[in-house]
């Protein structure tokens, strides 16, 4: 509970605390604007690095220029919007994976544990199978995602109250039904049509990233991940638990759902544009933790830098270490899973050795 | 000269199909399928299921109808219906489409119900797809994909369950023709002068571009005179349009598997518009004509005379809707008519595609 209590600056060692924490926010910013430099100068049409950041630059001086060469079309019209909405897709899920964590008080939480992901994939499965594309299976995928949220809610909501342990096991509960869901859509498509492009689209790729996909998903990342850093305090509470929780004045019941709400919003708009892109909730705020600690008003900030500049990352390699493009959810999971089984058992050891 | 080659062949295969009743009876049936099974008939196949897409057509194709047809792929049926086969064999949508999943997964029951004397289904995808039908005492032969061998003997398999052997014959014959006269044709064409061409196998949900390998794609870019553009990959492989940009194709090949997808689909895009292809107005929309055109079926010298038309202009001049009217004659014993080909080679849509000039009706 350190973590929380106010703390005095001044003395020596709270300096040495602060100082290190601004060189891991630095350290963190200088790690993301390097991917997203290599993201926008790597691809698999060679364009070389002075005449990317020259394209580059021309477009920000002149946004509404017209682009004429390949070149210019391939930077602009292609890698730019991907690289950014993996950034952005990238830090709301980290940020959303820390808070659910938060609110839970499980390090093992994530998105897919409250059966939002699950239901955001049934959402998209039925759109390809009905052969919707575009702005309706965005809708439709965030319906479905929001509407297993509620689903979850309307379970664990037991004689007029929900406990933690209720809204988990709702939550595999739904997940587990919407699944179930994916899988029949699945066994009734035509393999010559739709099932491929459901397949594909459930490991995930931002291969069909656009300016106009960009700008359906990154509001909803943005309102997500600033409403969760504006909730940062709260989440520090609510990470103690519910009698404590209660005794600092907060009402964790509605709180737990409006983050709850926030994450739905998030994980919505990412599947919609990007498919099933699991992992980056589980290994970044674990990562994270283990640099700056369990406050949130660190947690969340450096989560969200760290997450952005590992799914820049990962996606540019999914879309330039061969001529075919790389599942992306086949590269979060192949890079994540060792990853995150390296962090954990460092940081038994260490606690061990303490 | 291929026509009234085409022409005599029907003949003789119209006598021997007068014939071969007669000595139907008599005929046991066996032959090895390509898993190299055993496939044993006490006389020759007269309610064949089919669960491998192509395989439908195939079989009214050989059979000269539908009467054998006992049940499809709900996935065939609508492939059936939608395109000319359907209004050739109207009653094709009498054929029961629910002794399987579209998945190839069979429904025993429903199978059971047609009880068919042969039941066609895909080899090479493991036991969960052929053992409820043998175990339920059914009759299975299995077909493996990809190769124009394979097709020539899966057809010829097909035939010999059918009794009908003399079918197959003449269609063989016909593709060996074809594909010599176009080997001997592009036989001098030097590397530097083969286009690189593009097959798209998806591209409204996500891109796709069939490589190198077991493709049948790649076999007949190459038979043509062209070049695979993405001779790369392995297979048919998730690309994205970057990629496609350094390729830079010659000629791009839509495929005809998705309706949506028409040609100004490249010409919309912003990267796709700037290969080659595009800016020589090379790109084509697979036909769809008794089977799509782009997977190896009953149809496909009619596709490599197309394809080898566009892709090398100056050395083949084939006469496609006269070769196409004559082959719906003996496969199909259909008289095309002229609007049916323009639909077939989607003309209203690409009739101003470079080469195309060539396919419309005098």
């Amino acid at each position: 509970m350190t973590s929380i209590d106010n703390q005095l600056a001044g003395t020596p060692r709270q300096l040495g605390i602060v100082s290190r924490h601004a060189a891991i926010y630095i350290g963190a910013m200088l790690l993301l604007l390097a991917m997203i430099f290599a993201g926008m100068c790597l691809g698999r049409y060679s364009v070389d690095v002075p005449r990317a950041m020259q394209i580059i630059w021309l477009s920000i001086l002149d946004p509404a220029r017209p682009l004429d060469a390949i070149d210019e079309r391939i930077i602009i019209l292609v890698r730019v919007p991907r690289v950014l909405l993996a950034a952005f897709a990238g830090a709301a899920l980290a940020a959303s994976g820390a808070a659910l964590q938060g609110v839970f008080r499980n390090p093992l939480v994530s998105p897919q544990v409250l059966g939002i992901s699950q239901g955001a994939a049934f959402g998209g499965a039925i759109a390809i199978l009905l052969g919707v594309w575009g702005l309706p299976l965005l809708a439709i995928v965030f319906f479905c995602g929001l509407a297993a949220l509620a689903l979850v809610g309307f379970l664990a909501r037991i004689d007029g109250r929900t406990e933690i342990v209720t809204v988990i096991l709702s939550g595999m509960i739904v997940g587990a039904m919407f699944s179930a869901l994916v899988s029949l859509i699945q066994f009734l498509a035509d393999p010559n049509g739709p099932l491929p492009a459901i397949v594909y689209w459930l490991m995930g790729s931002f291969a069909s990233t656009t300016w106009e996909r960009a700008a359906i998903a990154v509001p909803g990342l943005v309102i997500g991940m600033v409403f969760l850093w504006a909730m940062r305090f709260r989440l520090n509470i609510l990470s103690l638990d519910e009698a404590e929780a209660r005794s600092l004045g907060a009402k964790p019941e509605l709180e737990r759902w409006l983050i709850f709400a926030l994450v739905a919003l998030i994980v919505g708009s990412q599947v919609a544009v990007s498919g099933i892109v699991g992992w980056i909730g589980l290994v970044i705020p674990h990562a994270t933790r283990l640099l700056v600690g369990h406050d949130h008003r660190r947690l969340l900030p450096v989560s969200m830098l760290l997450g952005a500049a590992y799914l820049v990352a990962v996606d540019t390699i999914a879309r330039t270490a061969t001529s075919a493009e790389i599942p992306l959810g086949v590269l979060t999971a192949l890079v994540g899973a060792p990853v995150f089984a390296m962090l954990l058992r460092h940081h038994y050891r260490e606690r061990n050795a303490a | 000269m291929n026509r009234l080659q085409m022409h005599g062949l029907a003949g003789a295969v119209a006598l021997t199909a007068l014939l071969s009743p007669m000595l139907a009876n008599a005929q046991e049936i066996n032959f090895t399928d390509q898993e190299g099974r055993e496939v044993h008939l006490a006389q020759p196949a007269e309610r064949i299921v089919t669960i491998p897409m192509p395989m439908a057509s195939t079989v009214i194709a050989l059979d000269g109808g539908t009467q054998s047809l006992v049940g499809l792929n709900p996935v065939s049926k609508t492939a059936i219906m939608e395109g000319i086969l359907g209004k050739i064999f109207p009653e094709a949508r009498d054929v029961t489409d629910k002794v399987t999943a579209a998945n190839f997964v069979p429904n025993v029951e429903e199978l059971a119900a047609v009880n068919p004397d042969l039941v066609i289904q895909w080899g090479g995808r493991g036991g969960d797809l052929v053992d409820p039908i043998t175990n339920a005492g059914m009759t299975a032969m299995l077909i493996l994909y990809g190769t124009e061998e394979r097709t020539r003997e899966y057809m010829s398999m097909t035939a010999t369950a059918l009794g009908k052997p003399e079918r197959i014959d003449a269609l063989v014959a016909w593709r060996d023709r074809v594909q010599h006269d176009i080997e001997a044709k592009a036989a001098g064409i030097a590397d530097a002068d083969r286009p690189s061409v593009l097959y798209l196998g998806r591209a409204l949900s996500d891109l796709t571009a069939s490589g190198s390998g077991n493709s049948y794609n790649n076999w007949y870019i190459n038979l043509v005179g062209g070049q695979n553009a993405a001779a790369e990959l392995e297979g048919t492989k998730p690309v994205n349009k970057e990629q496609i940009a350094e390729w830079n194709p010659d000629v791009i090949l839509l495929n005809a598997f998705e309706p949506d997808l028409g040609v100004e689909w490249v010409y919309k895009d912003p990267i796709l518009s700037l290969t080659n292809a595009a800016k020589n107005h090379k790109v084509y929309k697979m036909p769809l004509g008794g089977y799509r055109w782009d997977p190896p079926n009953q149809e496909s010298p009619l596709t490599w005379m197309w394809l080898a038309n566009l892709v090398q202009p100056d050395v083949f001049d084939y006469d496609l809707r006269a070769e196409m009217k004559s082959a719906y004659e003996t496969i199909y014993g259909y008289q095309l008519s002229e609007a049916d080909i323009d639909g077939v080679l989607w003309m209203d849509m690409q009739g101003d595609a470079a080469g195309y000039d060539r396919f419309k009706a005098q």
